[in-house]
């Protein structure tokens, strides 16, 4: 009983970055009807840029030292004789990388949005109103582009990225069972349900997000009606990268930097399809459910065989329901 | 349109030859490449039969997606239960079944099981288009290479750390030697790009066509939509089989990670380059995405002359270079280099009447 | 031949057929009329098995096909044309006509991959017939080998007109055959639909929304509003029953 616990923690937060990485995939297909191949590589580059401007950027010489390392006198004084492991230093450590995440944070999400602008201007917009299918090709093309280009632009082996909050272990009781968790973790899920929410709010309430709603409904009509629909294109991609920014450094964190990053964009989009491509609650609700079933078979067969999950899902949830799980079946007219 | 090629019999016009120029091209290609398996150097022997490898699965891949108009993002896991199946029959018959039939049990069967394999795949097919089957295979493909990595199927695929392969003995002739390997792969990428030419003169062939391009019409016609996009993956997934089968015999030892998603994507750059839905398509997509990195490591070479920090960059370009041209095609010429071809023989056959 | 009884069809709330029973004769045309919305194509896509209507049954030749998937109905011999034409746009005419051979022939999988031998003797003797029975009966020949593309409007109507008797129908279902033609278009198909008729004992049933064409080649007319079978006779009783007048013309008239 109190392993199911445990590890259906971790399910459902390891679950809300997934959501996370999702809403990306499904803003971009709600907007342009597009299908991003290339998300989960959108996110390595928000791993990557993170990695440089927390990790590469302070390495260099001209650095100022605030940068580095921030330790005022207060920070160091607290610092002295606190015992290994313990919770406020977890805190104090954070505390002294600080500078370099929030830099990190805001590189990130400028490099990616730079990205994802120039992939709307440069890849999508000339063939806007031809062929759908073209534009998806063209996010496959992209997969080899971007996963191609990562390795030449970075190099260097990396390995360790500071932590977007402190890692203080948590402990407590849940129906009478110790729950252990990183307190980082804890804060990645939360910023990923949050981000989330804020982000179907946008769409459903803000003037914007009608814009994309009912350029999603039909892109010629929207135009016809005041709509700039190229404007709506490069906001939904915008979007998608600055989520992809967060969740690749979220990702970076949890699973170290590395090309391998990309693969989680194909896991996700497994578990879009499987909510239904147009419904962000399905979406939200798959991704916690193919979250919580990756740490249960981590749990009962090892951890190479949680990778196969959402592959396995995806095609069980296919065949059983076409549309996804909560996905709406477009009625044929003929 | 040919000027002047006019028909006295159906039978005549309904040939896959049924013009001159056809005729020069195809049967002057034979005399080349017999030439080419007697005098070319090693080198290009062997860049030739990874272009015939290759070819018979893009062939095959083309069936679907060209011709029937389903996606698929998985097609490499064929190719390797080809090459796994072949391999693995080998080493079950080994000491049972003597070395000189061993061939023509085992390449049969691991087709057999690529098309079977392939009709579990293409099953989602059924009920979704599009973008779910695309998913569907790339899922597919993700799992057939995870069960091959898996410590339990070791003893039969070499888990991780791969598996030699035999050399083929087809009934006392052992296939030792490259050259002899690319006169059985060019004589079975000529007969695959055949019979799926003969696929389209006949009944079959025309329902994938009628799947593609307007599913409901082609019911109406009385065309299960059920048989034929099933048979359609099952034809694609043998193609694809008969590739792995023949690269398994072409290289010395095969890695799981040969058939990986970049495989699959490699699959369908040569597709988009060539031209979907068009025979010449994926012999011309081919030899271009063959090329590729052959030309990337000729330029490398004269570049780094030998330096390794420089060589290492070659992998990603090459992985670049896939990208872009699957992109430019797209974005430039979506009919592929089938169509520059047309364009240039339409204006050749009306010169000097009329240009274009 | 074919015979529709008490058929509902509804989607969400929306009531889109509600109990239409009519028959349509052996050899005989019948036209099937009413005013946009008023419920004959969805007819058509029950009868030809596109949606599952709620309650009703659907009679071809005594065979209750009501549950039965569009690609075995047209085995059985039901073709249609579509009203917003669906050939295969990128093939030739040639090609699109030779796919509604699809059920009569047999070759199979193994037989196409080969290709010579049965399959190539059925290919030829399919050639020969469609172009005796088709092609040169539409008066398309010249334009065999052209893309469908390439045709205008009204010739398209004809190939696919072609197409269904390609089948060798026995019912012959035609969704608004002369929609958007000119007047001369429009005696070419009711000539076409005619010879159809008398030469093939093709039993057709036909929507359209061009009165003159109806009532001069339909031996029976059903007449629908607002999914309601309103009407039902020959071409003198329908056009002058009060109930269709009103249909068409509004209470005032």
């Amino acid at each position: 009983m109190g392993q199911i616990l445990q590890f259906g923690i971790n399910g459902l937060m390891s679950g809300a970055i997934y959501a996370l990485i999702a809403v990306g995939i499904v803003s971009v297909f709600k907007a342009t009807k597009v299908v991003n191949f290339a998300h989960g590589y959108l996110i390595m580059f928000g791993a990557y840029f993170y990695f440089t401007f927390a990790v590469l950027l302070p390495g260099m010489s001209w650095a100022p030292a605030w940068y580095v390392s921030w330790e005022p006198a207060w920070l160091v004084e607290m610092k002295e004789g606190l015992p290994m492991f313990s919770p406020l230093g977890a805190v104090l450590d954070w505390l002294t990388n600080l500078p370099r995440v929030i830099i990190g944070l805001i590189g990130a999400l400028a490099a990616n949005a730079v990205v994802g602008l120039i992939i709307e201007r440069v890849l999508m917009r000339p063939l806007m109103g031809q062929s759908v299918f073209a534009m998806i090709m063209v996010t496959v093309g992209l997969i080899s582009v971007m996963s191609g280009g990562a390795q030449l632009i970075w190099t260097a082996d990396a390995n360790y990225v500071p932590s977007l909050a402190p890692n203080t272990p948590i402990r407590f009781t849940l129906f009478d069972t110790q729950i252990f968790l990183f307190g980082t973790d804890l804060v990645n899920a939360v910023i990923a349900v949050l981000l989330f929410g804020a982000i179907v709010a946008m769409v459903q309430f803000t003037k914007g997000g009608v814009a994309i709603r009912a350029t999603a409904e039909d892109q010629s009509t929207a135009y016809s009606m005041g709509i700039s629909v190229p404007r709506v294109f490069a906001r939904a991609w915008v979007l998608a990268s600055l989520t992809g920014a967060i969740a690749g450094a979220i990702l970076a964190t949890r699973n170290g930097v590395s090309p391998s990053l990309g693969l989680f964009g194909f896991s996700v989009l497994a578990i879009v399809l499987m909510g239904g491509l147009d419904s962000y609650v399905g979406v939200f609700i798959a991704a916690l459910v193919v979250g919580v079933l990756e740490a249960m078979t981590q749990w009962k067969f090892g951890g190479d065989w949680a990778g196969i999950v959402p592959y396995v899902a995806v095609l069980l949830v296919i065949l059983v329901r076409p549309h996804g799980l909560f996905g709406q079946k477009e009625v044929e007219r003929i | 349109m040919i000027n002047g090629n006019l028909k006295a019999s159906y039978a005549d016009d309904e040939r896959v030859l049924d013009n001159s120029y056809k005729k020069a091209f195809v049967y002057g290609m034979m005399v080349v490449l017999a030439g080419f398996a007697a005098f070319a150097n090693d080198y290009l022997i062997l860049v030739a039969c990874q272009m015939g490898i290759m070819l018979i699965a893009v062939v095959g891949l083309n069936v679907v997606i060209g011709y029937t108009g389903l996606m698929s993002l998985g097609h490499a896991a064929f190719i390797a239960v080809g090459a796994y199946g072949v391999t693995i029959l080998h080493n079950l018959g080994a000491g049972t079944v003597p070395d000189a039939v061993m061939p023509f049990i085992a390449v049969p069967v691991a087709v057999a099981i690529s098309a079977l394999i392939g009709i579990v795949v293409g099953l989602p097919s059924l009920r979704v288009k599009g973008l779910y089957l695309a998913v569907a295979t790339l899922a597919a493909n993700f799992i057939v290479i995870f069960v091959i990595e898996q410590d339990l199927f070791a003893p039969w695929t070499g888990g991780m750390t791969g598996i030699e392969t035999p050399a083929p003995n087809l009934a006392g002739w052992v296939l030792d030697d490259k050259r002899e390997m690319f006169v059985l792969i060019a004589v079975f990428a000529f007969a695959t790009i055949l019979t799926v030419q003969n696929l389209f003169r006949t009944r079959v062939g025309r329902a994938f066509i009628a799947i593609r391009d307007r599913d409901y019409s082609a019911e109406i016609l009385g065309i299960s939509l059920l048989r034929f996009k099933l048979t359609s993956f099952a034809i694609s997934a043998a193609f694809c089989g008969l590739a792995g089968a023949l690269l398994a015999y072409f290289y010395a030892s095969i890695l799981p990670e040969q058939f990986e998603l970049a495989l699959s994507l490699q699959l369908v750059a040569a597709l988009i380059v060539g031209g979907m839905g068009r025979t010449m398509g994926p012999v011309f997509g081919v030899i271009v995405i063959v090329m590729v990195p052959e030309v990337i490591k000729v330029v490398f070479g004269a570049v780094s002359g030998g330096d390794p920090s420089v060589a290492q960059l070659r992998a990603p370009l090459q992985e670049m270079a896939f990208g872009f041209l699957i992109i430019f095609f797209l974005m430039f010429e979506p009919l592929g280099i089938v169509h520059i071809t047309d364009r240039i023989l339409r204006a050749l056959n009306r010169w000097p009447f009329a240009r274009g | 031949m074919l015979k529709i009884e008490d058929l509902h069809l509804s989607f969400g709330g929306i009531k889109a057929l509600q109990g239409i029973s009519f028959e349509a004769q052996a050899g005989e045309i019948t036209g099937v009329i009413g005013p946009n919305g008023a419920g004959k194509t969805s007819l058509f896509n029950a009868i030809s098995g596109f949606y599952q209507p709620d309650r009703g049954r659907v009679w071809f030749d005594g065979r209750d096909i009501t549950g039965m998937a569009p690609d075995r109905r047209a085995a059985l011999g039901i073709a249609r044309t579509f009203q917003n034409i669906a050939l295969f746009r990128g093939m030739t005419v040639l090609d699109n006509i030779k796919l509604g051979g699809h059920t009569r022939l047999k070759t199979g999988l193994w037989g196409a991959l080969r290709y010579f031998g049965p399959a190539q003797r059925e290919e030829l003797e399919f050639r020969r017939d469609i172009e005796e029975r088709v092609i040169d009966f539409l008066e398309i020949d010249h334009i065999r080998k052209v893309p469908i593309t390439a045709l205008p409007y009204g010739l398209q109507k004809r190939v696919e007109l072609g197409r269904a008797l390609a089948m060798r129908p026995q019912v012959l279902l035609l969704d608004e055959p002369v929609a958007g033609m000119n007047r001369e278009e429009t005696a070419d198909m009711a000539r076409f639909i005619l010879d159809v008729q008398e030469r093939f004992g093709t039993t057709i049933l036909l929507v359209e929304h061009d009165m003159h064409m109806v009532m001069d080649i339909c031996a029976h007319i059903v007449v629908l509003n607002f999914g309601q079978q309103i009407a039902e006779g020959s071409p003198q009783e329908v056009s002058q029953n009060p109930a269709v007048i009103e249909a068409y013309l509004g209470a005032a008239a």
